[in-house]
């Protein structure tokens, strides 16, 4: 008896190790939607990825919810037309992000049902703003940056796209890709220059404390800079840069641009040149004198040694 | 003779020596923490465990401006010091000691660069600093207004923001980030060249001079190296060198 309930103890020590098991729902699309090779050819004629890795979806933050609590048009039963009834609101959101929806555009409209807020600022940002009115599909919405709404991990973890590690790379995505900066008339050398930047220097080499992207632009609510409402406006900016640098006034915050140097700002681009030029010149002239001071040494040493003897 | 002091000559007292250790030690430190982020490549990896080295990007950024402040102070400390001896006449003018870089100097650098390759046969006769000791002196004048100034205020740019004039706020900036990396460069390229050439390569001090601890310069180098200085000293002061080796 007391091996059975040890036994039976022991069992159920092992199941609470496993994930927390999925909504039965959950389960029975998972089923299928697990073990799916290649891509399906929707109705529209675009191919796409329709299997899930169960692993990762358990661990994700969304990993305790149903699949149609976002796949809201999915009826329970497989066999089935998604035609299921969505509510209004959700709707009509639907057919403003469709241009970034490739198949289930009420399933991107339903992050709206628990992240309304952030869903509002987003709409309104520019990246909002260039999907919802000007209709474009290359522009970032909730997908480009925190990725498959399967796989979102919180955003502490260093697997979350947006996490302060991989944030950077995340949005150089978009604004490192040479189409899209000259679609939308984007600087293309952005990411670099920060890099090149004492921001992003420190960043690189793991500095707990420095800016990244976000944290001077803003995320959700992102604005072109010279809206006035942006955090890096003119408006705003020694604010914003005085969030760190107390006392940041215009002449600070002026040394912070995306701008590569070059010939358009004459002063600091010559100015490089011509400290490669000296600095190249000492150097060389500073070899060239050593090289020669020690061939002079060694052959003083070597060949005219007698000399020095006969000093002493 | 065996009771005869070693044949030196005292050539640097204890507050250039302590001035000397403060800007070597800093210097490095400096050097050290800057190097990582003056070139934070990840794809160079020697940064990754170089910064955690010295503790992380953070502590090295403590490291790096402290050593700054003490660089700074030290120099302005070697210009006080240097003042007050030529004010008190401790300290003289003399063209064969002073450091200052005169006529002599390119004369001798001329003649010194011929005889390394044979075009000469007669090395040049130098005083109390040599032309290359002169340019190691004021590459320190050069560093500190270049670099260190720099320095200064990157390292407190709003208040420096406070005395900026507002037309040069567009490319200032730009230009003390790239005086304060490339002039460190250079120091650090000049330094390891000519100046470990110098005090350690060289034969006669190889692995070492060791001037810099004990202020002192063997009698030999002496005569050998700063002949004019010799010449002036024994004019000055005759038998104030009794040179065991030589009686």
């Amino acid at each position: 008896m007391k091996k059975l309930l040890l036994c039976s103890a022991l069992l159920l020590g092992l199941l609470s190790l496993l994930p927390p098991p999925a909504l039965a729902e959950t389960f029975t699309c998972l089923a299928c939607h697990s073990a799916m090779k290649g891509k399906v050819r929707t109705d529209k004629g675009s191919f796409i990825e329709v299997n899930i890795d169960e692993q990762r979806f358990s661990k994700s933050v969304h990993g305790g919810m149903g699949c149609t609590a976002c796949h809201k048009t999915f009826k329970d039963n497989p066999h089935e037309r998604p035609q299921a009834d969505v509510s209004r609101k959700i709707s009509e959101l639907a057919n403003l992000v469709s241009p970034k929806a490739k198949v289930d555009s009420v399933a991107y409209a339903a992050c709206d049902d628990c992240h309304g807020e952030i869903y509002k600022k987003v709409s309104e940002s520019i990246h909002g703003k260039n999907v919802i009115e000007k209709r474009q599909h290359d522009g970032a919405l909730c997908l480009d940056c925190h990725g498959s709404p399967h796989y979102i991990m919180p955003q502490k973890s260093k697997e979350s796209m947006v996490n302060r590690s991989s944030v950077v790379k995340t949005c150089g995505e978009c604004h490192e890709n040479e189409e899209i900066a000259k679609k939308y008339n984007l600087g293309t050398q952005i990411v670099e220059k920060y890099e090149e930047s004492f921001h992003g220097k420190k960043y690189r080499l793991g500095h707990p404390g420095v800016p990244t992207c976000v944290s001077c632009h803003g995320a959700h609510d992102i604005r072109k800079w010279d809206d006035p409402a942006s955090p890096v406006s003119w408006e705003k900016r020694t604010i914003t840069c005085g969030k760190c640098h107390p006392g940041a006034n215009r002449r600070f915050v002026a040394s912070i641009t995306h701008k590569p140097v070059g010939k358009d700002n004459p002063i600091p681009y010559y100015a490089e040149k011509g400290l490669i030029v000296l600095t190249m010149g000492t150097i060389a002239f500073v070899i060239f004198h050593v090289f020669l001071e020690a061939l002079a040494d060694i052959r003083d040493r070597v060949f005219r040694k007698k000399k020095e003897e006969h000093h002493d | 003779m065996t009771n005869t002091k070693p044949a030196e000559v005292q050539r640097f007292n204890g507050i250039f020596r302590i001035q000397h250790v403060i800007l070597l030690v800093t210097f490095l430190l400096l050097a050290f923490t800057g190097w990582a982020l003056k070139y934070p490549e990840p794809a160079l990896q020697h940064t990754g465990w170089w910064i955690r080295l010295w503790g992380g990007a953070k502590t090295a950024g403590i490291i790096h401006r402290v050593a700054g402040v003490i660089m700074i102070s030290d120099f302005l400390w070697h210009i006080v010091y240097v003042v007050s001896q030529l004010l008190t006449g401790k300290m003289k003018f003399n063209p064969v000691t002073t450091v200052v870089p005169m006529p002599s100097d390119i004369k001798n650098a001329t003649q010194n660069i011929l005889y390394f390759i044979g075009l000469s046969d007669t090395k040049p006769k130098f005083g109390r600093f040599n032309y290359i000791q002169k340019f190691d002196y004021w590459a320190v004048f050069w560093g500190m207004a270049i670099i260190g100034f720099s320095g200064l205020v990157l390292a407190f740019p709003t208040k420096a923001a406070i005395f900026l004039p507002q037309w040069s706020a567009n490319w200032i900036w730009e230009v003390f980030f790239i005086l304060h990396s490339d002039e460190a460069l250079l120091a650090i390229t000049y330094i390891l060249i000519m100046h470990f050439y110098s005090e350690h390569l060289k034969w006669e001090n190889f692995p070492m001079s060791m001037t810099w601890i004990t202020g002192r310069l063997p009698m030999r180098h002496f005569k050998e190296e700063h002949p004019l200085e010799y010449e002036l000293e024994m004019k000055e002061n005759p038998g104030a060198f009794k040179n065991p080796g030589n009686s």
